[in-house]
């Protein structure tokens, strides 16, 4: 099946090539589109072509280019929440037409929608991808009154979640580790504030955010099961703006505008928790925080020089009595240029540096250690889109990813320390991709985007290898040798062939059926053992002992558009097979273990589903509402006796509402409601005693499952009229947590038997249900000037 | 240290809050539990043997009065051991060597127990352990200011020489007036070498005392099979159910034919000391 794969993605390419000579005496339109009050750059605005019926739509930069023959056209720019722009043009030579695309005035008024209305839904070749709204985010109720696109992604269709208060997210029977999470092209390796309450998305500087869960473009690599893409602002160009919000829980702060009006802009933006000084006022000397801070500038010097650096840098603080400490975060930095080759040639270079790192330290003269742990990246990206046509697109270029895992060192800080400093090995890696993908409308009714992903990755030295009798024998570790490599000496080599494929065909206006199928390979493997990650994880390259972990996922799915583009439909079903996935032994010891290796246990895992969704994005009522029917297992040599089970974060029935209505223009309202299965979950069938320790006789992993999952939350936001006419706005947002208080299982876990006065029976057990939240209320207050 | 997960599944229980739930457990065979030691010390030493009970069932486990249980040296020495020759009632399941005996260091033990014709056996090397070079007692400022129980704020450290040149592993048991004491129920003291330095000086034992008591460190040297298995049961205890942490599973033992639990041959140091002004 796989050969025939690749033979038809062989001869797409040579098609491909074959076009690439024709058409000489055609002009290009090109330009960006931005939107007319920040100057910020609109991605995926439609550019529609009215005579010949055919578009192209702008790239992920806000760039696009429309290479025609000679003559007269109408053009229509057009975007959701956007006005639509209408400009004839005579098209005699090559033009640059920058477009600023306004604002809808207001919600209330009906638009009136043009003729090639916005259904992208149906003539898209893209599926099994959101887009996350984070202005609707921002309305919706939000667990302690902090707006969080994470919450929302785990209700679309085809995400799961490990439960409330968590971070992780678990896209089409893939685990949390298969998501690579990008804040303007970085990685970010964790993705969670204070164990997954809040995400690191700071909802305030998101400008777009989409998550993509198959028929994955060949641009991308590297995890398995989805990419969630968050791009920031870029700053207003045009006035300086601030905006802030106050929460329950934590406050941002805001600020942006020009350097050089409508050529070069800033943002700055902040958000910090305040629990600690509640905590600190309480009398309490635990200390508890995390802040974000996100920059970025730009400088466009003309269409073909544009040039933009963003940094993100967050953490979490905790500290305990000033004795026992933790922090953890990501930083990174991003430097692109945007640069036009010709016309029609796109080119964005970027230069990306990502850190994430841990410690952990306790002070104590006999016991003190501090502990540290990090993985370091720094990449180099050249992508280049070729615009030969309206109906033909060409995307290509070449990635470098150099890796530093340091997986931990143990240092004694007082001198009279039981510990003595010891320090794991490094670990380095390099990772080269190098994809081309072209997307053809072969016809009006069908599209094709067709490509593969070249992904060579080396696990290099410095290091010492150590060579095992049996790697696979945890208990009798016994070394046989010790292989030296020398910086950048490749230990091991892999080589993987991706090809990705998507098809889209319209069978009438209004409903189209896509199908897609992607490999898709992942070269650095989470070391946790859990449901959830956590920051205390390390990751670890393939090498030796790990082989790089495949994915192939097929899809088919059906849209449909009704009431005249009002609402939209889709139905997907998908499989997904998954070889080499990486899981440890029973019993294993992941932290701080030399020879880990010995603890890797990779095997199979296989996922199917489908997924229902049923969006509005106009009107006075928008949001969607999904459900999905889905089952995971996995199947690990040594793990459950080698026999199938399923996997932690298996969900067969999911169901999610997530809703606003503005009821005018002083309140909108806001809901979510969600309905799963309970996660499946190891809990013993008998005990034992061993000495006077009351011990869990498990006999069976994964054979049981926590009470299903439902919440309500609401939240309505107040805009005061008196806002008019006043150079600052502002709004609160009420919001109402688990309505109904819901005891929702976050874990069950056993002790012996205790009675409500503490008096322990140790003739008894008992399984104890944690459950985070009852109902919550929260106030955010958002200003805006 | 490791234990991470016991740290955050505190902190989940700050923000959240639990309750008491039944599970829907299955009726499952039981399998054999065997727990033994044999130390260097020359006494009668013993092999308790029991069997798995449900989940519910409203006793600990179920001890097994008819098993046949010796204990043999590499050197082919066996003891034979009898079921509770004393006929003490809470002693049932437990079964004690004939003759007092010394274990050696280096020598193999290996346990044969045989339950209604099943054959389970266990080995485990007794390995040496160095001395404890001394206890010393402070008072815990923490405990003096606002003690748990009136007139208990005094720790006991205790000081040793962690060998460098060897592989080690250590149980530690503390005591205070013969009872075993442990700040958790759920506690197990227990420790590799990997991380130590030589000097092991002041580290604090569990439990506080009052004047008067008497304090006892036992510190036994373990296996590293020993070592694997305290690590899987406390891991096992304190399980947050797979969330944070790897789903819960049963410690890798060193008994045979599917019987759990572990069969300990150790070296046992010991000091004491009386609380005093």
């Amino acid at each position: 099946m796989s050969t025939l794969k690749t033979a038809l993605i062989l001869s797409g390419l040579t098609l491909l090539l074959s076009t690439i000579s024709v058409g000489q005496s055609k002009y290009t339109i090109n330009g960006y589109v931005s939107d007319s009050e920040n100057g910020e750059e609109l991605i995926g605005v439609t550019v529609y072509v009215n005579e010949l019926k055919t578009g192209t739509a702008t790239n992920v930069y806000g760039f696009y280019a429309l290479n025609l023959q000679p003559g007269d056209y109408t053009l229509t720019f057009s975007s959701i929440g956007y006005q639509s722009i209408v400009k004839e043009i005579s098209l005699a030579q090559d033009i640059e037409l920058n477009i600023d695309l306004p604002v809808e005035i207001t919600q209330m008024e009906e638009i009136v929608i043009t003729e090639e209305a916005i259904d992208a839904n149906v003539t898209d070749i893209k599926m099994s991808r959101n887009e996350i709204n984070v202005k609707q985010v921002k309305r919706l109720p939000a667990l302690f009154g902090e707006p969080d696109i994470i919450k929302t992604i785990q209700m679309l269709p085809g995400v799961a979640s490990a439960g409330e208060g968590t971070s992780a997210f678990f896209v089409r029977g893939g685990s949390a580790d298969q998501n690579l999470i990008l804040i303007d092209e970085a990685p970010i390796y964790d993705p969670s504030h204070l164990f997954g309450l809040f995400s690191v998305f700071n909802a305030d500087v998101i400008k777009e955010s989409e998550l993509y869960k198959g028929g994955i473009p060949a641009r991308f690599g590297g995890r398995l099961s989805s990419i969630l893409e968050v791009r920031t602002k870029d700053g207003n160009n045009k006035e300086l703006e601030g905006a802030g919000g106050i929460g329950t829980l934590a406050s941002r702060f805001t600020l942006q505008g020009p350097i050089k009006k409508d050529k070069s802009s800033f943002i700055v933006s902040g958000r910090r928790s305040y629990v600690d000084l509640f905590l600190k006022a309480a009398g309490e000397e635990n200390t508890v925080f995390f802040y974000d801070v996100n920059a970025k500038v730009n400088w466009k010097h003309n269409n073909n020089n544009r040039f933009f650096a963003a940094l993100y840098l967050g953490r979490d603080v905790f500290d305990f009595d000033d004795t026992f400490g933790f922090d953890w975060g990501n930083a990174t930095a991003t430097f692109r240029w945007n640069h036009l080759f010709n016309d029609r040639l796109f080119s964005n270079t970027s230069l990306i540096a990502s850190n994430f790192d841990y410690k952990l330290e306790l002070d104590d003269e006999s016991q003190g250690f501090q502990w540290t742990s990090n993985i370091q990246q720094i990449t180099f990206k050249e992508d280049l889109n070729y615009f030969l046509s309206p109906t033909n697109e060409i995307n290509f270029g070449y990635h470098l990813s150099y890796q530093r895992f340091s997986p931990g060192t143990i240092e004694p800080n007082s001198d009279k320390s039981l510990f003595t400093t010891v320090e794991l090995q490094k670990e380095y890696a390099l990772d080269h991709g190098l994809y081309i993908e072209n997307q053809l409308k072969i016809n009006n009714k069908l599209s094709i985007l067709y490509g593969a992903r070249l992904s060579f990755f080396q696990s290099v030295g410095p290091s010492d290898v150590y060579l095992y009798e049996d790697v696979t024998n945890n208990i009798d570790i016994e070394r046989t040798d010790t292989v030296a490599f020398d910086r950048l000496e490749t230990i091991e080599s892999y080589f993987n062939f991706e090809p990705r494929f998507s098809a889209r065909y319209i069978l009438n206006p209004v409903s189209s059926v896509k199908i897609s199928y992607n490999r898709m390979v992942q070269n650095t493997h989470l070391i946790s053992a859990g449901t959830v990650p956590i920051p205390f994880n390390t990751w670890a390259p393939s090498s030796l002992y790990l082989e790089p972990q495949l994915a192939d996922q097929t899809a088919i799915g059906y849209f449909r558009n009704l009431d005249d583009n009002k609402y939209e439909l889709s139905v997907e079903a998908y499989y997904k097979d998954i070889n080499n996935v990486t899981d440890f032994a029973d019993n294993a010891d992941i932290f701080f273990n030399e020879d880990l290796p010995t603890e890797y246990r990779q095997g199979d895992s296989w996922s199917y589903g489908l997924e229902l969704m049923l969006q509005k994005n106009e009107g006075r009522l928008t949001g969607f509402t999904s459900y999905t029917w889905s089952k995971t297992e996995r199947q690990i040599p040594d793990v459950n006796l080698g026999q199938p089970f399923l996997a932690n974060y298996d969900r067969r029935h999911n169901f999610n509402i997530v809703a606003t209505y503005e009821l005018n223009d002083k309140w909108t309202f806001g809901g979510n409601f969600t309905y799963t299965t309970g996660r499946p979950i190891t809990l013993p069938n008998g005990k034992y005693e061993f000495e006077d320790y009351q011990v869990d006789f498990i006999t069976e992993r994964n054979g049981f499952k926590l009470p299903d999952y439902h919440r309500l939350d609401f939240s309505a936001t107040l805009t005061p009229r008196k806002n008019k006419g006043r150079s600052w706005q502002s709004n609160w947002v009420f919001s109402v947590y688990n309505a109904y208080s819901r005891k929702n299982a976050f874990t069950i876990y056993t002790r012996t038997q205790e009675s409500d006065d503490e008096v322990i029976d140790p003739n008894r057990k008992e399984a104890r249900l944690i459950y985070l939240f009852p109902i919550l209320p929260s106030i955010t207050y958002n200003i805006k000037f | 240290m490791k234990n991470i997960f016991l740290t955050l599944l505190v902190l989940l229980t700050i923000i959240g809050c639990e309750e008491t739930v039944t599970i829907d457990t299955q009726q499952v065979d039981p399998v054999v539990i065997v727990e033994g030691l044999v130390t260097d010390r020359n006494q009668r030493h013993y092999v308790r043997v029991t069997r798995s009970v449900g989940f519910y069932d409203t006793v600990a486990t179920e001890p097994i009065t008819d098993a046949t249980v010796t204990v043999r040296d590499n050197r082919n020495t066996v003891v034979n051991y009898s079921h509770n020759p004393n006929a003490v009632p809470l002693a049932n399941g437990y079964y004690l060597s004939d003759t007092e005996f010394a274990g050696e260091v280096g020598i193999d033990y290996t346990v044969t127990v045989t339950v209604d014709g099943q054959v389970y056996t266990g080995t485990d090397r007794l390995n040496p352990v160095t001395d404890i070079d001394s206890l010393a007692v402070i008072v815990n400022e923490d405990e003096f200011e606002d003690p748990d129980r009136d007139g208990f704020f005094y720790e006991v450290l205790f000081y040793v020489k962690e060998p460098q040149d060897t592989k080690d592993f250590y149980l530690f048991k503390f005591y205070r007036n013969n009872r075993i004491v442990r700040d958790d129920p759920t506690d197990i003291y227990f420790s590799d070498d990997d991380l130590l330095a030589e000097d092991i000086e002041g580290v604090p034992t569990a439990s506080f005392y009052t004047l008067g008591d008497t304090a006892r460190v036992e510190m036994y040297s373990i296996s590293r099979n020993g070592f694997l298995y305290y690590n899987d049961l406390i891991n096992l205890l304190l399980g947050d159910g797979g969330f944070f942490g790897a789903p819960p599973v049963n410690p890798r033992t060193n008994m045979s034919n599917g019987a759990l639990g572990f069969f300990q041959a150790s070296s046992l140091s010991e000091a004491e000391i009386v609380i005093q002004e």
